[in-house]
C-alpha cells in the first residue's frame, strides 16, 4: 500500500480544495461576518498547501529516522500482488458484520468473523474452530449480559 | 483540603472501583505484553465498557489499564527483543542484550520498579502543576484558548517521528473530520452529503478504535508471527533494584522530569519520552560505550520516563481538553461522557473527583509492582498465545464496542473506515497521532477561532493584544516556523544537486 508521495500529495490537494469549496458553499449566518464556512475554508486551504509541499518532496529529509522503529521485526517480501489485499480483510469483515448481523444474529456472524480472521492469520482447524465457537459466546456474555448492549439475536438466541 | 481528600477516598473505596481497577490492571498487563497491541489500543477498546460504569470507576479503568500496559510492554522487549508497545521500543535492544547476558531479572525488575517510580513522579507533577495552572486558566478568553489549541496541534506535528509537512497534513485531515456534522457555529449540516448518520458528526472514539485497533489487525495480516518465547525460570525480580536506585538516582530523576515535560506537551506521549530519555542517558553517561551491550543505565532512565509521561499527559487534558497524548485523548472522550467536562473549573467544582484521580494513579503505580512481578513470571504462558487467537477477539471487540457507543451500526462502519484510513496513512508516513489530535480538538479549535473572530469583528489584531495570548501566539508561530528554518538551514549547509522545483 506504499504510494509515492506525489500521489498522496495530489490527493490531499484535491481533498483540501474540495473541503474549501464545500465550506465556501455553506450558507452564512445572517448578520454575522463569520459562520460555519470559515473553518473548512481555512483547513481546506491549509491541507491543499501541505499536499502541494508533499507532492514536491518538501520535508522528506526528516523521514529517515522513521524506519528505525523495530516494532514488528523485518517485513517479508510480499508473495504476490494479491497478498497486499489481505490487509483489507479486517475492514471487510466489519462491513460484513454491519450487513448481516441484524438478520443472522450476533453469535453466528461473530463466529464467521473469528473463524476467517483466525484462519487468515495462519491458525489450524483445531484452533480456529473452537475459538469461533467460544469467543462469540464469551463476548456475548460480557457485552449483552453484563453491559446490556442490545446485540442482535437473529437465528440463534442465547439462553440468558 | 483534608475534607476533599477524605471525600476522594470514599469515592474510590467502593467495590465497583476496586474490582474495575484490578480487572483493568490485569487486562492492561496482558494486552501491553502482547507484541503489536499498544497501550492506546488497550485503552480504546475499554471505552465501551466505561459507559456502564460510574464516572470514577470509568476513569479508574483507564488509569489502571494505561499505566500497566506501558510497563508490560517491557516484558517481550526484554525476552524477545520485540517491544510489546511502541513505548518500549527505545530500549528493547538493550533489555534483550541484558537477557542474553543472563540478567533478565535485573532488566525486568528495573522495568517494573522504575516504571512505578516514574508513574508516581508523574502523578506528583499532575498534583502540583494542575491546580495553579487552573488558576491562571480561569482568566483565559477564547483568544488564549485558540492559541493554546493551535500550539497543542503544532507540538503534535513537531514531535512526530516523520516529515513535519506530513504531520501537519495529518492534523488538517483530523480537523476536517471534526468539521462533519451540524455541531458548528451556524448549526447547518456540514459535509454530511445527506447521510443522516453523519449529522451528529464523527465520534472520536470509533475513529480511534479504527485507527489503533483495526489498522493493527490489518498490519498483522501482512507481517510474520513473532517467535514463541523460550521458557525460563526467574530469580528474584526486585533484588538489586534498590542498589540501582541509589546508583542511578540522578538518571532516574532526569528521566522523570523529561517524561513529565514530554507528557505535558500535547500529542507527545510515552514512546517519545522513552526515545528522548534513552538518547539523553547515552549522551550524558559516564560510560556511553556500554550502551547497547546490556547496560542497565538507559533502561532506568527511559523506564522512569515513559511512565511519568502517562500521568502528566493528563495535565493539559483536564485543564483545557487538549490531550497530552493519544491515551489522554481517549480519557477526554470518557470525561465528557461522564459529565466531567475538562476545564479549569473542574479543579474547584469537582475537586474531590480530581483528588480521586490522583489517588488512583498512585494506587495503580503501587499495584503495578506485585501484579507486574506476577505477570513477568507468567509471561511465558501469556506470550504463548498465538496471534491467530488474539486478533479475532480484538476484531469482535471492535465490532461490538463500536456498536455499543451509539447502539447503531454506523459506529461499526466508522471503525472500518478509519481502520483503512489509519492503515494507509501509517504506511505512507503520515503520523496518525496527529490526526487523532485534530479529531479530538477540532470542535474546540473551531469554537475558539470563530468566537474570537466574531468578538473581534473579523479583525486579526485582538488575537495578539492580550499579554498571555501574545506569548502563546509567539510560541505557536515559532513552532510553525521551526521546521521551515531547519529545512532552510540544511539546504544552506549542504546544497543539494537536484532542487525540488
Amino acid at each position: 500500500m506504499r504510494l509515492p508521495d506525489s500521489v498522496t500529495g495530489l490527493f490531499l490537494v484535491g481533498l483540501g480544495a474540495a473541503a474549501a469549496y464545500g465550506g465556501w458553499q455553506l450558507p452564512p449566518v445572517p448578520g454575522q461576518p463569520v459562520g460555519p464556512n470559515v473553518f473548512p475554508l481555512v483547513i481546506g486551504s491549509g491541507l491543499a498547501l501541505c499536499g502541494l509541499a508533499i507532492a514536491f518532496g518538501i520535508g522528506r529529509t526528516f523521514e529517515e529516522e522513521e524506519e528505525i522503529i523495530p516494532v514488528e521485526g523485518e517485513k517479508p517480501k510480499p508473495q504476490s500482488k494479491l497478498y497486499g489485499l489481505r490487509a483489507l480483510l479486517p475492514p471487510a469483515l466489519l462491513l460484513f458484520y454491519v450487513a448481516v448481523a441484524e438478520r443472522v444474529g450476533f453469535i453466528i456472524t461473530a463466529a464467521i468473523i473469528v473463524f476467517v480472521t483466525s484462519t487468515a492469520l495462519g491458525a489450524r482447524w483445531r484452533l480456529a474452530l473452537p475459538l469461533a465457537v467460544l469467543a462469540p459466546i464469551v463476548v456475548h456474555l460480557i457485552f449483552s449480559k453484563l453491559l446490556r448492549v442490545p446485540l442482535p439475536i437473529g437465528l440463534l438466541p442465547m439462553p440468558w | 483540603m483534608f475534607n476533599t481528600l477524605m471525600q476522594a477516598f470514599s469515592l474510590i473505596s467502593t467495590w465497583e472501583v476496586i474490582i474495575a481497577m484490578l480487572a483493568a490492571s490485569v487486562y492492561g498487563l496482558v494486552i501491553g505484553s502482547l507484541p503489536g497491541l499498544s497501550a492506546t489500543m488497550a485503552t480504546a477498546l475499554l471505552v465501551p465498557v466505561t459507559f456502564y460504569l460510574s464516572p470514577i470507576a470509568a476513569i479508574a479503568v483507564i488509569v489502571a489499564a494505561s499505566t500497566m500496559a506501558i510497563f508490560s510492554g517491557d516484558i517481550p522487549g526484554a525476552l524477545l527483543r520485540i517491544p510489546g508497545t511502541p513505548a518500549s521500543a527505545a530500549y528493547a535492544d538493550e533489555a534483550y542484550a541484558m537477557t542474553r547476558k543472563g540478567e533478565a531479572e535485573l532488566a525486568l525488575g528495573a522495568g517494573v520498579w522504575f516504571s512505578a517510580v516514574g508513574g508516581i513522579a508523574g502523578t506528583l507533577s499532575l498534583m502540583i502543576l494542575a491546580p495553579p495552572l487552573a488558576e491562571i486558566a480561569l482568566s483565559f478568553s477564547t483568544f488564549e484558548y485558540f492559541w493554546l489549541a493551535f500550539l497543542g496541534l503544532m507540538c503534535a506535528t513537531l514531535v512526530a517521528r516523520s516529515s513535519p509537512v506530513k504531520a501537519i497534513a495529518s492534523m488538517f485531515i483530523g480537523l476536517l473530520v471534526a468539521c462533519v456534522g451540524i455541531e458548528n457555529p451556524g448549526g447547518v449540516p456540514r459535509f454530511t452529503f445527506g447521510v443522516t448518520d453523519l449529522f451528529g458528526g464523527i465520534e472520536p472514539i470509533p475513529a480511534l478504535v479504527g485507527v489503533f485497533a483495526v489498522a493493527q489487525v490489518m498490519r498483522a495480516m501482512l507481517t510474520p508471527e513473532p517467535p514463541p518465547i523460550p521458557r525460563r525460570k526467574f530469580g528474584s525480580i526486585l533484588a538489586g533494584q534498590w542498589t540501582l536506585t541509589k546508583k542511578y538516582h540522578w538518571q532516574m530523576t532526569r528521566g522523570n522530569i523529561i517524561g513529565i515535560i514530554i507528557g505535558v506537551l500535547p500529542g507527545a506521549g510515552a514512546d517519545m519520552a522513552a526515545w528522548v530519555s534513552y538518547a539523553m542517558s547515552k549522551r550524558f553517561s559516564k560510560e556511553p560505550e556500554k550502551f547497547g551491550t546490556g547496560h542497565v543505565e538507559g533502561l532506568v532512565e527511559a523506564g522512569a520516563s515513559n511512565n511519568a509521561s502517562i500521568a502528566s499527559g493528563w495535565v493539559p487534558s483536564l485543564l483545557f481538553g487538549i490531550p497530552g497524548d493519544t491515551i489522554a485523548a481517549i480519557a477526554i472522550g470518557v470525561l465528557y461522557m461522564k459529565g466531567l467536562n475538562p476545564g479549569p473549573t473542574l479543579f474547584t467544582e469537582k475537586a474531590s473527583s480530581m483528588y480521586a484521580i490522583y489517588l488512583m494513579f498512585i494506587i495503580a503505580n503501587i499495584l503495578m509492582i506485585p501484579l507486574g512481578i506476577v505477570m513477568i513470571r507468567l509471561a511465558a504462558f501469556v506470550l504463548r498465545a498465538p496471534r491467530s487467537s488474539v486478533m479475532p477477539v480484538i476484531m469482535l471487540c471492535c465490532a461490538v464496542g463500536s456498536f455499543a457507543i451509539g447502539n447503531n451500526t454506523f459506529g461499526v462502519v466508522t471503525v472500518a473506515t478509519f481502520g483503512v484510513i489509519g492503515y494507509v496513512m501509517e504506511e505512507n508516513g503520515y503520523p496518525v497521532a496527529a490526526m487523532v489530535l485534530g479529531i479530538v480538538m477540532g470542535t474546540m479549535v473551531e469554537q475558539a477561532f470563530v468566537t474570537s473572530l466574531i468578538k473581534s469583528d473579523g479583525s486579526i489584531l485582538p488575537f495578539f493584544e492580550r499579554p498571555i495570548a501574545a506569548i502563546l501566539a509567539a510560541m505557536a508561530i515559532g513552532a510553525l516556523m521551526w521546521p521551515v528554518l531547519v529545512w532552510i538551514g540544511r539546504r544552506l549547509k549542504r546544497p543539494s544537486p537536484a532542487p525540488a522545483e
